[in-house]
C-alpha cells in the first residue's frame, strides 16, 4: 500500500490556511494538488489553477435552445400545422408564445446545468474514489479542509510521499494521511468501492423489480378484471336501445310509436317543394322584441358557426373547414319569402342538413325573423341611420 | 484640481444654455412641450433618488453587511429626493396645463366624473406634500442619521435604521406606486393598470443601481474608496443584472395581459406606443432595457469588471430615461424625434443633475465610518 499511493493528504484547520499553503505548495514544486472541503471556498479554483468551468457557456447555450424550441414549437402548433384562431388574434402572436418560451428556457437551462455538472462535469455515475475510503474523509465532511498531493489520472507520476509530508506539514497541515491505491487497499478488505460490476448488479435488480411489478399489473388488469364475479356488473339482464332482445316478439330492444299517432305538437312536415310551403305557410309570429331575441339567440347557437354572425357567410371557421355557406344578407336570400327560409331550414339545402330535430316550430319562425333583422341591418338604408 | 474645476465650469455652462433653451420652449414653443419635458426629467432626478434611498432602506432590512462599504454612494446620491421638492412644487404649475382631467371638459366625462374623487387639484397637491414630508423625514432618519454617525460612533442609529426600515418599505410603496399613477398614468386618466406602481419601482431601482455604480467608479477613478473589492462590484453586477430581468418581467405582464384581454380601455395606451411612430421606441426599449444588459451581465466575470459595469451602468440610465420618454412623451401627440427643447433640457437638467451628484460626493466620509458593520462588510468576499 505504501509502495503506490494513490494521494498524500494534508488536513487545514481552516479555509484561509488551505488557500494559503497552495501557492507554497506549487513553489515547493508539486502538482496535481487537489482541494477535498465541506463547503464550496469561492476563488480556490482559481488559486489551484483549474479550468474555467464550461458550465455557464452549455446553460446560456441549452437555454437559448430552449428558447428556440418552444417558438418553434408554438409557432408550428399554432401558425402551420393546425392554424386555428383563438380570440381573434394573429396565428403567430409571438405575445402570447412568451410565457411559454420563458418556461421552456428556464427548464432547458436548469436541467442542464444540473445533468451537465453530475454527469459531464462531476463524472457520475462515479464508482468510488480513494478519498472517501480514507480517514480523514469524517473530518473532511465536518469542519477540516483537505489538500491533497495526487499521483494523477495516469499515476505515471510517482509520489515523494516522505518529502510530501513534510511540504504539507511546513504549510500549517495538522495531520497527513497517505491514501492508498483503490486496487491495494481492496485486497486488505479496508474498504469495498462501488465497482461497474455493482452498478450491473443494481441495474438487473431494478430490471428483475420492475419486471414482476409489470407481470403483476398486466395480471391485475388483464385477467382479474375479466372473470366472475367482477364480470357480474357488466353482465346485467336489461333492455339496451340498439341492441338485440329476446324480450320481445320482434327481437328489439327499441320499440316503435303505435301505428297512425304522432307525438304531440311533432306533426310531420307535409311540403316537398319549397312552392309547396310558399302557398301553405305564413310567419305566425309577430315581431317583437322578444321573439327577435329568441331567433337571436337560435341563430346564435345554430346558424352563425357557419353563416357568420351577420350573416354574410364569412364566419371565423371556414377557413378550417373550405366550405362556402350562403350569403344570408345577399339579395337572393332578401328575395325569399319567409315561408320559403323556413322551408329551408326545415328540410336543408345542399350541405346544410335538416334543423327540424334541433329547432322548434316557433323557433324556425323566430330564427326567420331575426335573419330579416340582418338583412336589413347589412343593407340599411339612408333613413334608418337618421 | 483645474481639471474638476473646468469640468464644473462646463457642467455649469450646460446647465445654463438649457436653462435659456427651456425658457424659450415656454414662450416659443407651447407650454404643454415645456411641461411635458419638466416632467420627464423631474421623474428622472425624484426615481433616481427613490432608488437610491431604497438601497440604503434594503441594506437595513436585510442586514446585508457587503453593501456597508459602498452605502456611502446611495446616501449622497438619495439626497435627489430632496431636490426633488421643489422641482415637484413647480410641477404642481403643470397640473391645468397637460392633464386632461383638470380640463373643462372633464366634469362632463362619465369616466373623469367618477375618478373626480382621487384626480382633483387640491388632494393631489395633497398627496405630493405628503409624500415630499415622508421622503424627507426618511431621507433625516436613514442618510442623516448615517452621516451624524460619522461623528458619533453610536450604534444605537444602526439600530434605529433597522427599526425604521421596515416602515420605510410600506412607505416607498405608497409612495412609489402614488407617483406613478398620479404623474404618469393620470396623463391618460381613463387608463388604468393596477401593475403600474411595481413598473415604475423597477425602473427606479435600477436606475438607483446605475447612478451609485457610476457615482462608485468616478470615486474609485479619484483615488477615493479604494477600499471597495471587485467582490462589493460583484454584489451590485448581481442587483443590476437581477432587477433588469425583473423591470422586463413586469413590463411584459403588463402589456401582455393588455394585449390578451384587448379592451379597448386598456390597450389605448398601447396603440399609442408600441404602434406607428413610437414603434421603434418601444424596440429601442426592450434592447436597451433587457437584451443588452442581459448578454452584458450574465456572465459571472462580467459582473465585476468594472469597465462592463459601468458601461452596463450608462445604457441603464439612458433605458430608465427612455422609459419614462416613452411612458410620457407620446401624450403630447407629437412623433418620438427629439428637437431643440428636448435638448435643452436634458443640457439643465444632466448639466444640473451633474453638478448636483458631483458635490453630493464630497458629503461626509467616503466610508461610513461610525457603522459597527464597517470592519464585516470590508472583509466581505464572495
Amino acid at each position: 500500500m505504501a509502495e503506490a499511493p494513490f494521494a498524500v493528504l494534508g488536513l487545514y484547520p481552516t479555509a484561509q490556511a488551505l488557500t494559503d499553503a497552495v501557492p507554497k505548495l506549487k513553489l515547493a514544486g508539486f502538482d496535481g494538488l487537489e482541494a477535498y472541503t465541506p463547503y464550496p471556498i469561492h476563488r480556490l479554483d482559481e488559486v489551484l489553477g483549474l479550468k474555467k468551468t464550461p458550465l455557464g457557456f452549455l446553460v446560456l447555450g441549452m437555454g437559448l435552445v430552449g428558447t428556440a424550441s418552444a417558438l418553434g414549437l408554438e409557432w408550428f402548433a399554432d401558425a402551420v400545422d393546425y392554424p386555428f384562431i383563438v380570440g381573434g388574434k394573429a396565428l403567430f402572436s409571438w405575445q402570447a408564445f412568451v410565457p411559454v418560451m420563458f418556461e421552456v428556457t428556464v427548464l432547458f437551462a436548469t436541467f442542464t446545468a444540473g445533468l451537465a455538472m453530475l454527469f459531464v462535469l462531476n463524472k457520475l455515475p462515479f464508482f468510488g474514489h480513494p478519498v472517501l475510503a480514507s480517514k480523514s474523509i469524517a473530518a473532511i465532511t465536518c469542519d477540516r479542509f483537505a489538500l491533497s498531493i495526487e499521483r494523477g489520472e495516469g499515476g505515471e507520476k510517482p509520489i515523494d510521499v516522505a518529502a510530501a509530508r513534510r511540504a504539507l506539514e511546513a504549510t500549517g497541515a495538522e495531520s497527513v494521511e497517505v491514501v492508498g491505491d483503490p486496487a491495494a487497499a481492496d485486497t486488505t478488505g479496508a474498504y469495498a468501492p462501488f465497482t461497474p460490476r455493482d452498478a450491473v448488479k443494481a441495474a438487473l435488480m431494478i430490471a428483475v423489480a420492475c419486471a414482476v411489478a409489470g407481470a403483476g399489473m398486466y395480471a391485475a388488469v388483464k385477467v382479474v378484471l375479466t372473470v366472475p364475479p367482477i364480470t357480474h356488473i357488466q353482465n346485467q339482464p336489461k333492455l339496451n336501445a340498439q341492441r338485440a332482445s329476446t324480450f320481445f316478439a320482434d327481437g328489439s330492444g327499441m320499440r316503435l310509436p303505435v301505428a297512425g299517432t304522432v307525438a304531440r305538437g311533432h306533426l310531420p312536415y307535409p311540403f316537398k317543394s319549397p312552392e309547396e310551403a310558399e302557398a301553405a305557410l305564413a310567419n305566425p309570429l309577430p315581431r317583437t322584441a322578444a321573439v327577435l331575441e329568441k331567433g337571436r339567440r337560435e341563430y346564435a347557437d345554430h346558424c352563425g358557426v357557419c353563416h357568420g354572425s351577420i350573416g354574410n357567410g364569412e364566419p371565423s371557421l371556414s377557413s378550417a373547414y373550405g366550405g362556402k355557406p350562403a350569403n344570408l344578407v345577399s339579395a337572393t336570400f332578401r328575395g325569399y319569402s319567409d315561408a320559403r327560409l323556413y322551408h329551408v331550414i326545415t328540410v336543408g339545402k345542399n350541405a346544410m342538413p335538416s334543423y327540424a330535430a334541433d329547432l322548434a316550430e316557433d323557433e324556425r319562425w323566430a330564427v326567420v325573423h331575426y335573419l330579416r333583422a340582418l338583412q336589413r341591418s347589412q343593407n340599411a338604408r339612408d333613413e334608418d341611420v337618421r | 484640481m483645474s481639471a474638476t474645476g473646468s469640468a464644473g465650469k462646463l457642467l455649469g455652462a450646460a446647465a445654463l444654455v438649457g436653462l435659456c433653451g427651456a425658457a424659450a420652449t415656454y414662450l416659443v414653443e407651447t407650454p404643454t412641450r415645456f411641461w411635458t419635458n419638466y416632467l420627464i426629467w423631474f421623474l428622472f432626478l425624484l426615481t433616481v433618488g427613490l432608488g437610491t434611498l431604497f438601497m440604503v432602506a434594503l441594506e437595513y432590512l436585510v442586514g446585508s453587511v457587503w453593501s456597508v462599504p459602498v452605502r456611502r454612494v446611495p446616501e449622497r446620491l438619495a439626497s435627489f429626493t430632496l431636490v426633488a421638492g421643489p422641482l415637484a412644487l413647480f410641477g404642481l404649475l403643470s397640473l391645468k396645463v397637460i392633464y386632461p382631467w383638470t380640463q373643462a371638459g372633464a366634469a362632463a366625462n362619465p369616466v373623469l366624473a367618477g375618478k373626480a374623487v382621487w384626480l382633483n387639484v387640491p388632494f393631489f397637491a395633497a398627496r405630493v406634500v405628503l409624500c415630499l414630508c415622508l421622503w424627507a423625514a426618511s431621507y433625516w432618519l436613514l442618510v442623516g442619521g448615517s452621516f451624524k454617525q460619522d461623528q458619533t460612533r453610536d450604534p444605537a442609529i444602526t439600530v434605529r435604521s433597522k427599526r425604521f426600515a421596515p416602515f420605510f418599505m410600506a412607505i416607498f410603496a405608497y409612495s412609489v406606486t402614488v407617483v406613478a399613477f398620479d404623474w404618469i398614468s393620470s396623463l391618460e386618466p381613463e387608463w388604468y393598470s393596477d401593475i403600474f406602481g411595481v413598473y415604475l419601482f423597477a425602473g427606479s431601482f435600477i436606475a438607483g443601481l446605475a447612478a451609485s455604480v457610476l457615482a462608485l467608479f468616478y470615486l474609485v477613478g479619484k483615488g477615493r474608496l479604494r477600499e471597495v473589492r471587485s467582490d462589493h462590484y460583484y454584489n451590485l453586477g448581481g442587483l443590476l443584472f437581477g432587477f433588469t430581468i425583473f423591470w422586463s418581467y413586469i413590463g411584459f405582464a403588463q402589456y401582455m395581459l393588455i394585449w390578451y384581454a384587448n379592451m379597448p380601455e386598456e390597450v389605448s395606451w398601447y396603440r399609442l406606443r408600441v404602434q406607428g411612430d413610437w414603434a421603434p421606441v418601444a424596440l429601442i426599449l426592450a434592447a436597451v432595457h433587457f437584451v443588452i444588459p442581459f448578454f452584458a451581465l450574465v456572465s459571472s466575470r462580467a459582473k465585476n469588471d468594472p469597465t462592463r459595469l459601468k458601461r452596463v451602468a450608462v445604457l441603464a440610465l439612458f433605458a430608465h430615461l427612455l422609459d419614462l420618454y416613452w411612458m410620457v412623451y407620446p401624450t403630447l401627440g407629437r412623433g418620438p424625434m427629439p428637437g431643440w427643447p428636448e435638448l435643452s433640457f436634458a443640457l439643465l437638467f444632466l448639466g444640473g443633475g451633474l453638478l448636483w451628484a458631483r458635490q453630493s460626493m464630497g458629503h461626509g466620509a467616503d466610508l461610513p465610518v461610525g457603522d459597527p458593520f464597517l470592519k464585516q462588510g470590508l472583509e466581505f468576499r464572495l
